[in-house]
This record gives structure tokens, C-alpha cells and sequence, in this order.
């Protein structure tokens, strides 16, 4: 109860925080709304209009792994320079709680894209928001954000590392868009890819939201989007462990 | 007997790698062994110049440095295995601008580091209130701290520093720019902490208020301590001895060297006032030491020269000047 | 502590600087790689375009990538290192300084969108004609001067916005939808299409994309131009708004504010 708490406020007060900030309002609210327009246009262009839906629901499940990267690798970042990261680390909590809040609060901002996307859709191109399973839709898109924000704990503990987060978080925005199928079928990319595809939570809560928009069993594949999270999560929680005591022996909490 | 904070031969060193065609590693013995013990309820200075290993010191002993060698101990707890029995005892402030989020108010700050310190939920609202109380930001709370001055920022890391009463607190530098009406402020807060039993452990580079405030203190130059002792017993180490002061325009810089040199002379220094330069020379109390020195500086303007008692600045310069001339 | 407080400045210098090799690949080859690879394998889904369309379309498009965070970070660093005072009381000419500084993110751009098209090329088996390639080679040189210019209107802007990375976020995402490397341009609509048609790449894309499938010079010439014009447009754009904004940064005393 207690550490649910704490999770919660941790998690309103990064909200807060970000909902601040112009540079993260303006990435987060505006980025995703050209993604989707992307989408749709070239969807259009494809003489697809059946999937336009699907293209929209794509378009707003990349603007959930873009806020959860950015977020992961970002929000720690700037934690380093304001001088916040120390006094993170000093709270006298297991890692994973201090940084789970920020994780989570991330995977929040990026629910904002695909509302933003389903409703940008609906207003500007038309887009029917005929479901296949419309109740089985909001709760695989809140489980995927979950998911992901907790799989963004593995990320941190890469960020909290590694100065040179920025290079490695523009790095990884497109070849997750690509490997979880997000936008294209998988079936589309060359067979090598499936493997990687698999072990990746984004895949399974991409296609959640595919089967729940456009038919098809919703459950087992949230269901593996939870479970790799969760694996994700401890392994997250196990790799902060070892990174706060990396970081505390190479001194790179500071940098001023 | 029992102690706030035990440390046994800490040292850092910092490795830094430049290049990357040729990488080359540098490194830096920031803290090259430091010993200290701080009773419960002692106000400990650690007083030393830029880059004498002072913050180093502090974040090996608030865990969030790793020694590189030596052990040590908050309220019995080893800093390095038992992390978070020591950070739920010790508060950390250092001095600057930086380490709160500046978009949001005050109360959002504390709210914040209320929960994640491990406040009890019922206990926060009271406590944040006290801590507004005592720093004297009430009325200001609701505030963004992006638009506070200095000083207030500084209390606020304070209050922070101070939500789950830590036994231990670590000022590090905590008097770093703010004017001098918010440092006395600042003094008199710190002076009430350690009525009230809290340990504090104070770094800082102005003498006054190392005399001021600490039961003991710790010289510490080069990464080691250089004296220690209450600041009567370190002003004993300039007594004896005289100090003449000397306003010159134009000091060559040779000069010293030969002022050091004179019979009876034990230190001399020179620091820029703006315009003018002090040269100051401690000398044996009965040395008349005068005549020589002016004839030394035969040549350069000389404005007004006084003879006084040695201060515990004094002391202090005499200190870090040995330790210097040491490591030279 | 002062030679750790030395170390920390370079180290964080470093971070904006992106001259650290690892940091370069990350950032500027292997990201607008993976976007290509991204588009090629969307085109190839959606039969929208064929590999020549995008591969060739976004290796020119890499170019803005180096050039938009280039120009903003130019000004964006003095102002977060606190020498943007300086270089502002310097008595050589400001235009010429921060002109000056286009041309590193220019040859910058033309390098990293030749790596890009060569190795995205050869990843997905694209066959370019040997005779193409000086064109090629001349649409993306068009292309990465006017985008440098580009940039530097953008970083212009960050002396009268604190905020500059909002701007070339952006712009980068707006740029991706516009400049018809990726949605063809003829399925845009009008007034998309004509922000389109005002930034650089777009002209060098569609000379570049023709070049790349067998067209001489004569061919490519008009978008060559209207590239090449577009740059200077914007060249006299980013004086025209340094004049303006330095002269108000000085009233405002905005400068330093971070």
C-alpha cells in the first residue's frame, strides 16, 4: 500500500513535471499528431483505406515507444544535469522504486499519443472507430502502456550508465517501430528479425491493439506483453542494483 | 564511545579517459586518505581551498561515491554495503543552484522528496509545514522554484535535507553565494540544528563561519587533513607569532620567495584586494621583522603596513601554505 | 575538485558536442539508417513507392537531420555554456560568425548522407549506375548547404525563443511528413504541400531521385536550382533574424536566460 503510494505520487509529480517543461510538451504533443498524419497519408496512398484504423492505432503505439525512450533516457539526463539525480539516489529506497515512477509516468505521456492519434483520425480524416473488440481496445492500450512503462526501467538503467544516452535513444526510435510491427506486418521484414521481434513486449502489445481493433484473440498477446515486461522489470530492477553501485564507483551521477 | 561518523583512510581517485584515438587515462587523488571521527551532536567543519577534496570527502561519506580505499562509518553503518540503513539517517545539502526541480513549486519539491525519503503519509503534512517554518519560506511554497533567488533556493534544499530528521547532515559548501544577511540567517539555522542533536558535518571555505559555528574542525588541503582540533586550539598554531600586513602596488612575484627567506619570517603571502595588493608576513613574536621586509620591497609603492595578533585565518593560511610548500 | 569541475565541463560539452565518435554514429548515422530502412520496408508493403524512392529520398533527407540539430545547437550550446555573451560582444561581424559556423554542419550533412545512401544502397540491394553518382553527389552538396542555412535560421530563432530543441524536434518530424521523400508529394494536400515545397531537401530529393534512376543534368537542373535558391533564401533569412534578434536580445537582456 504504502509503496503503491509512492509510485502513484512519484508518478503525478513526473507528470507534473513534464506537463512543465515546453520542449517535452511540444515533442509529445505535437510529434506524434505528424506521425499520425504520416500514417494516413501514406495508407492513402496505398489505396488502403480499410486499414486506415489500424494505420492510426500503428501510428499512436510508435508515439507510446517514443515517449517511453525519450522518456527513459531523457528524463534521466536531465535529472543529471539539474542535480536531481543524486538526490534521487540518496532516498533510501531500492532503485527500481525511485526510478519506476518517472518510467511509468513516461508510458502515461505516450497514452496522450495514441488518444491524440485515434481522435486526430476521427476529426480530421474521417476514420470510422468501428472495433472489432471495443472493450477489449482500452484495456489492451492501458495494460501496453503499463507494460511499456515498466519495460522502460530496463532502459533507465542502460541511461543511468551510460553519458552518451542521447546517441543510443535516437538510435533505437525506428528499428522498434519496424521490429514490433507496429505499422507493417512482421511478415513484411526478413526472417532473422522474427526471434528479436518475439522477445520484444512492444510486439506483442502492438498486435494486442491490432487484434482488438481489427479482430482477433486480444488476451494471449497482452498477456505476453505483461509477462515480458514483468521479466523486464526484474531484470531492470537487478541491472539498477549494479548500475547505482557502477555509477557511485565511476562517479557519473554528477556532472558538475 | 559512540560515533555520528567514523573514517578510516579514504581515498578517491578519479580516472578520466581523453581521446579516443589514443585513449589516455588521467587520474586525480582527489582524497588521498582522511581519517576523522564526528561525535553525535557534533558541529564538524571540514574547511578547506577550491579543490581540496571536500565534496569528495562528503560523497564517500553520503554513499554516493565508493572510496577507492579506506571504510566508513554513519551511525555505525558502512557507507559503502549498508547504503540504505545510511541514507535513511543522513540529509545531504550542498551549495548552488542546482538538484531541485525547477518547474514546480516548493511544496511540490517536498511533497515529492517527502514520499520517496520515507515520511510517514501522515506525518508529511506537518513536517513540510514545520520545514517551511524554520527555513522561512511560508507564504512562498506555492511558488515555482524556477523564480527563486539564491538564498531561498538554498533553504529550500535545506528544509529538503531535513524532511525525515536525519540523525547525520551533510552541508556541503551550504554558504556559496548567497548575501550576507541570508548566510547569518543560514549560520543561526545550522547553529539550532546542532542544539537540537543533529550531527552536522559543514564544509565551507569562509573562515568566520567555521569559527563561528564548529565544535571542531578539520584543515583539510592536497586531499588530507592538514589539522584538526576546536578553533581556539588551531588558532594556538599562529601563537607566538606576529603578523604584519603590508599594502603594495606592483609586488614582484620573486619577492615572496626572498620574504620567506628573512630570519624570524615563517610565512608570507600576498592576495589581490582590487587595486592593491596585501602582502601578509607571520613572523616570530619576538622577531621585529619590518625593516627587512620593507627593505625587500624596495621599489614598489607601498601603501599602509599594520602590525597585528595572528587570527585563526592566519593560522589557517599558515596551514595550507605548509601543506602546499609540501606537495610542491 | 577544480580539475574534477574541468573534467565534468568537458565531459558535458562533450554530450552536445557530438563529436565523440560513438555518439556521431549513434545519432547521426545509425538513426536516419534505420529510418530509411523504416520507409524502404513501408514502400515495399504498401507499394506506395519503389526502394529508389525512399532510398534515395531519405539518404538526402539524413542531411537535414545533421543540419537542423547543427544550426539550433550552435546557438543552443553558447547559450547553455554561457558564452553566447561573448561571442555577441566579439567586434568581428556576427553574421559572419555564425554564417561561418554553417559550413562544418553542411560538409557534416553532405558526409553522413553519402554514408547513408551508400550503406543503406548495399543493405537492401539497390543498384545505382556508376554515371549517377557525380550527380548524386551534386544533389546532396545542394541539399546539405541549404539545409545548413536551414538550421541556422532555426538556431537564429533560439535567440528570441528559450526552447530551441521544441524547434528542430519539430521541424525533423514535419519534415519527415512534408518534404515528399516519404508520403509522395502529389498525395498531399495543397497547403501541406506548399510548406512543403519551401523547405530544403524537397526539390533535392526529386533531382536527386531522378539522377539516381538515369536522368542527365539538363533533367535535374530546374529542382537543382530551386534547391540551390531555396538555400539562399534562406541564408539571407537567418542574417536578416540574427540582426533582429541579437539588437533585441540586448534590450530584452535575454541572452543568457537559459
Amino acid at each position: 500500500m504504502k509503496t503503491l503510494r509512492m509510485l502513484l505520487m512519484g508518478m503525478l509529480f513526473h507528470l507534473k513535471h513534464s506537463s512543465r517543461s515546453p520542449f517535452e510538451i511540444g515533442s509529445f504533443v505535437v510529434v506524434p499528431i505528424v506521425q499520425a498524419t504520416l500514417a494516413v497519408y501514406l495508407f492513402r496512398a496505398a489505396a488502403e483505406p480499410q486499414k486506415l484504423l489500424q494505420a492510426a492505432v500503428g501510428a499512436g503505439m510508435m508515439g507510446v515507444w517514443s515517449s517511453v525512450l525519450f522518456g527513459a533516457g531523457g528524463a534521466i539526463q536531465m535529472q543529471r544535469w539539474q542535480g536531481t539525480l543524486e538526490m534521487l539516489m540518496l532516498a533510501p529506497r531500492r532503485p527500481v522504486m525511485v526510478f519506476l515512477p518517472i518510467t511509468l509516468a513516461n508510458g502515461a505521456m505516450g497514452s496522450y499519443a495514441l488518444l491524440a492519434t485515434l481522435a486526430w483520425g476521427r476529426v480530421l480524416y474521417g476514420i470510422e472507430l468501428d472495433f472489432a473488440h471495443p472493450f477489449a481496445f482500452p484495456v489492451a492500450a492501458l495494460v501496453t502502456v503499463l507494460s511499456l512503462g515498466a519495460f522502460g526501467i530496463l532502459l533507465a538503467s542502460l541511461f543511468i550508465l551510460v553519458r552518451h544516452a542521447n546517441a543510443f535513444m535516437n538510435a533505437l526510435e525506428y528499428p522498434i517501430w519496424l521490429l514490433s510491427g507496429m505499422l507493417l506486418p512482421i511478415a513484411s521484414l526478413p526472417a532473422w528479425t522474427g526471434p528479436i521481434a518475439a522477445a520484444l513486449p512492444t510486439t506483442w502489445g502492438a498486435r494486442a491493439l491490432r487484434e482488438a481493433t481489427a479482430g482477433g484473440a486480444v488476451w494471449p498477446s497482452l498477456g505476453l506483453c505483461a509477462v515480458i515486461s514483468a521479466v523486464c522489470l526484474g531484470l531492470g530492477a537487478l541491472a539498477l542494483v549494479h548500475v547505482e553501485r557502477k555509477a557511485r564507483a565511476a562517479a557519473t551521477l554528477a556532472l558538475a | 564511545m559512540d560515533y555520528a561518523i567514523e573514517a578510516e583512510g579514504l581515498r578517491r581517485t578519479y580516472r578520466s579517459r581523453t581521446g579516443w584515438l589514443r585513449p589516455r587515462t588521467t587520474e586525480v587523488h582527489a582524497v588521498r586518505g582522511v581519517d576523522l571521527t564526528v561525535g553525535r551532536g557534533e558541529l564538524f567543519g571540514l574547511l578547506g581551498p577550491n579543490g581540496a577534496g571536500k565534496t569528495t570527502t562528503i560523497k564517500m561519506l553520503n554513499t554516493l561515491l565508493i572510496p577507492s580505499a579506506g571504510t566508513a562509518r554513519i551511525c555505525g553503518f558502512d557507507v559503502v554495503k549498508q547504503t540504505r540503513e545510511v541514507r535513511r539517517r543522513i540529509g545531504y545539502v550542498f551549495g548552488g543552484d542546482r538538484g531541485l526541480y525547477e518547474r514546480l513549486t516548493a511544496l511540490d519539491n517536498l511533497r515529492y522528496f517527502a514520499e520517496l525519503y520515507g515520511v510517514p503519509a501522515r506525518d508529511q503534512k506537518r513536517r513540510i509545514a514545520e520545514l517551511l517554518e524554520l527555513v522561512k519560506l511560508t507564504g512562498r511554497e506555492n511558488e515555482r522554484v524556477e523564480g527563486y533567488s539564491r538564498g531561498m533556493r538554498q533553504r529550500l534544499h535545506i528544509a529538503r535535507g531535513l524532511l525525515h530528521e536525519p540523525e547525520v547532515i551533510f552541508l556541503d559548501e551550504p554558504s556559496i553565494g548567497v548575501d550576507p544577511v541570508a548566510a547569518r540567517d543560514l549560520r543561526a539555522t545550522v547553529a539550532n540544528l546542532a542544539a537540537t542533536g543533529t550531527t552536522v558535518l559543514l564544509t565551507t571555505h569562509y573562515m568566520a563561519e567555521a569559527d563561528e559555528l564548529c565544535d571542531r574542525i578539520a584543515v583539510i588541503s592536497e586531499g588530507e587533513i592538514q589539522a584538526l582540533g576546536t578553533p581556539a586550539e588551531l588558532r594556538h598554531r599562529a601563537d607566538g607569532r606576529r603578523v604584519l600586513e603590508i599594502e603594495a602596488y606592483g609586488v614582484p612575484t620573486d619577492a615572496l620567495e626572498d620574504l620567506q627567506k628573512l630570519p624570524g619570517v615563517r610565512e608570507a603571502a600576498v592576495e589581490e584586494r582590487g587595486q592593491v595588493q596585501v602582502v601578509t608576513v607571520q613572523s616570530d613574536a619576538d622577531a621585529d621583522v619590518q625593516a627587512d621586509v620593507l627593505r625587500r620591497l624596495n621599489g614598489v609603492r607601498i601603501g599602509r603596513v599594520t602590525s597585528r595578533e595572528p587570527t585563526l585565518e592566519d593560522a589557517y593560511v599558515a596551514i595550507i601554505a605548509a601543506a602546499s610548500r609540501v606537495a610542491a | 575538485m577544480r580539475l574534477l569541475g574541468l573534467g565534468s565541463v568537458i565531459a558535458y560539452r562533450a554530450l552536445f558536442n557530438w563529436t565523440t565518435p560513438i555518439v556521431f554514429v549513434g545519432s547521426l548515422l545509425i538513426g536516419p539508417l534505420f529510418q530509411l530502412i523504416f520507409f524502404a520496408y513501408v514502400g515495399r508493403e504498401l507499394a506506395v513507392g519503389d526502394d529508389r524512392f525512399y532510398i534515395v529520398g531519405n539518404a538526402v533527407l539524413s542531411v537535414a537531420w545533421t543540419c537542423v540539430f547543427g544550426g539550433t545547437m550552435a546557438i543552443g550550446n553558447e547559450r547553455r555554456f554561457g558564452t553566447l555573451g561573448h561571442v555577441l560582444l566579439s567586434p568581428r561581424s556576427r553574421t559572419l560568425i555564425f554564417l561561418g559556423r554553417a559550413t562544418p554542419y553542411a560538409a557534416n550533412g553532405l558526409l553522413v548522407a553519402a554514408v547513408i545512401l551508400t550503406v543503406g544502397a548495399l543493405l537492401l540491394g539497390l543498384h545505382i549506375p556508376a554515371s549517377a553518382i557525380p550527380l548524386l553527389a551534386l544533389c546532396l552538396a545542394v541539399s546539405a548547404v541549404a539545409c545548413a542555412f536551414f538550421g541556422l535560421t532555426l538556431g537564429a530563432l533560439g535567440l528570441r525563443f528559450r526552447d530551441i530543441w521544441v524547434i528542430s524536434n519539430v521541424t525533423t518530424a514535419l519534415m519527415v511528413l512534408l518534404t515528399g521523400v516519404n508520403v509522395p508529394f502529389d498525395q498531399l494536400p495543397w497547403f501541406l504541400r506548399a510548406i512543403g515545397a519551401a523547405l530544403p531537401v524537397t526539390h533535392a530529393a526529386a533531382a536527386a531521385r531522378d539522377a539516381a534512376g538515369g536522368a542527365g543534368l539538363t533533367g535535374i537542373a530546374p529542382n537543382l536550382l530551386t534547391e540551390a535558391g531555396i538555400g539562399v533564401a534562406y541564408a539571407v533569412l537567418a542574417a536578416v533574424l540574427l540582426r533582429i534578434f541579437e539588437a533585441e536580445s540586448r534590450r530584452r537582456a535575454s541572452l543568457d536566460t537559459l
